[in-house]
């Protein structure tokens, strides 16, 4: 079976090359994108099965806005998104309640850093189980 | 693959909507330097922090208090020859301390800015006294003192107000904060 393919969307290279690392032991490819413009290339020159995806880059919360991008480009709506974010600590924005909002922010997973490898490595590999399982009830 | 960027990539990057303001144009010729009105609270000058950030000297820069002395004149912008928008790059270097936690210890402007976020996404406006905690005990008694007279003078204008006020309709203005940041969902 080929391995995993995961696209890192997230202007930190130190956060990147740790997380690459995490998940490149447990048999993942990993790519990674440094900004939302490398992340738009690379998508539209590769295929992905995950995305995980920063949301403080740019002039803001950039991440959201490529979340939404993904969620609207019709071949791309299927790919699983997975939110690795430290916005609450980094922005002040502290409010209580849900983590995300369901409606402004599609994306499949979410996860405040920092994050403990073995959460991520479950999470990862739930939402590529998902996928999977969509996959195949469309086959039917 | 993307390869790793080096700092001034990173800094590029979070300049792109002004196609990446063209860092590596600098012709060193100081005009940012000379016009700058803060330059001598800065511990390198705007000219040197281009400087570092093309030299790749990420702690140098993120550790100075240039960009927390910086206070957005943009006269360094209007006079540059290369237009760089030396302005901008210093709020985005202040974005990036203030997101990774890298900032220079001792500086007010991090959690000035904290704080005045936090105020206003739960009033809908800027309150004075609220902001005040985080600067005035940093100029010792003689600060404290003199912030009070100002304050009291403020209060007797009606230039200020001792408790905060909230906009009208603010589970509105929530609502469009929570659109544009939707993480965390008020109850």
């Amino acid at each position: 079976m080929d391995a995993k393919k995961i696209l890192m969307i997230d202007d930190d290279p130190d956060f990147v090359d740790a997380v690459k690392r995490i998940l490149e032991k447990a048999g993942y490819v990993v790519e990674a994108a440094y900004s939302p413009q490398e992340g738009y290339r690379a998508l539209d020159a590769n295929v992905y099965d995950l995305v995980l995806l920063d949301c403080m880059m740019g002039r803001g919360a950039e991440g959201i806005i490529v979340a939404r991008k993904l969620r609207k480009k019709k071949e791309l709506s299927n790919l699983p998104v997975l939110m690795i974010t430290g916005i609450r600590d980094q922005t002040g924005f502290f409010f209580v309640g849900d983590p995300k909002d369901e409606t402004f922010l599609p994306v499949d997973g979410f996860m405040e850093k920092p994050v403990e490898p073995e959460a991520l490595l479950q999470e990862v590999s739930r939402l590529l189980q998902s996928r999977k399982t969509n996959e195949s009830k469309k086959g039917e | 693959m993307a390869e790793k960027p080096s700092f001034q990539k990173e800094v590029m990057n979070l300049m792109h909507v002004m196609d990446g303001n063209p860092i590596e144009a600098c012709i060193q010729c100081g005009t940012c330097s000379g016009s700058c009105p803060a330059v001598e609270y800065m511990d390198y000058s705007p000219r040197q922090i281009i400087a570092l950030i093309r030299a790749d000297k990420k702690d140098e820069v993120l550790s100075s208090d240039t960009i927390w002395c910086c206070s957005s004149c943009y006269y360094c912008t209007v006079r540059c020859p290369q237009n760089i928008k030396i302005t901008e790059m210093m709020y985005a270097l202040k974005r990036y301390c203030i997101w990774k936690h890298k900032h220079k210890s001792g500086v007010i402007g991090p959690d000035f800015s904290r704080k005045f976020v936090k105020i206003v996404v739960k009033t809908g406006k800027s309150y004075e006294p609220g902001l005040a905690p985080t600067f005035i005990f940093k100029y010792g008694v003689r600060g404290v003192i003199d912030n009070m007279i100002m304050g009291i003078s403020l209060l007797q204008k009606k230039r200020m107000a001792i408790m905060p006020k909230t906009v009208k309709r603010i589970a509105n203005f929530r609502r469009v904060l929570n659109r544009i940041i939707p993480i965390g969902v008020e109850q």
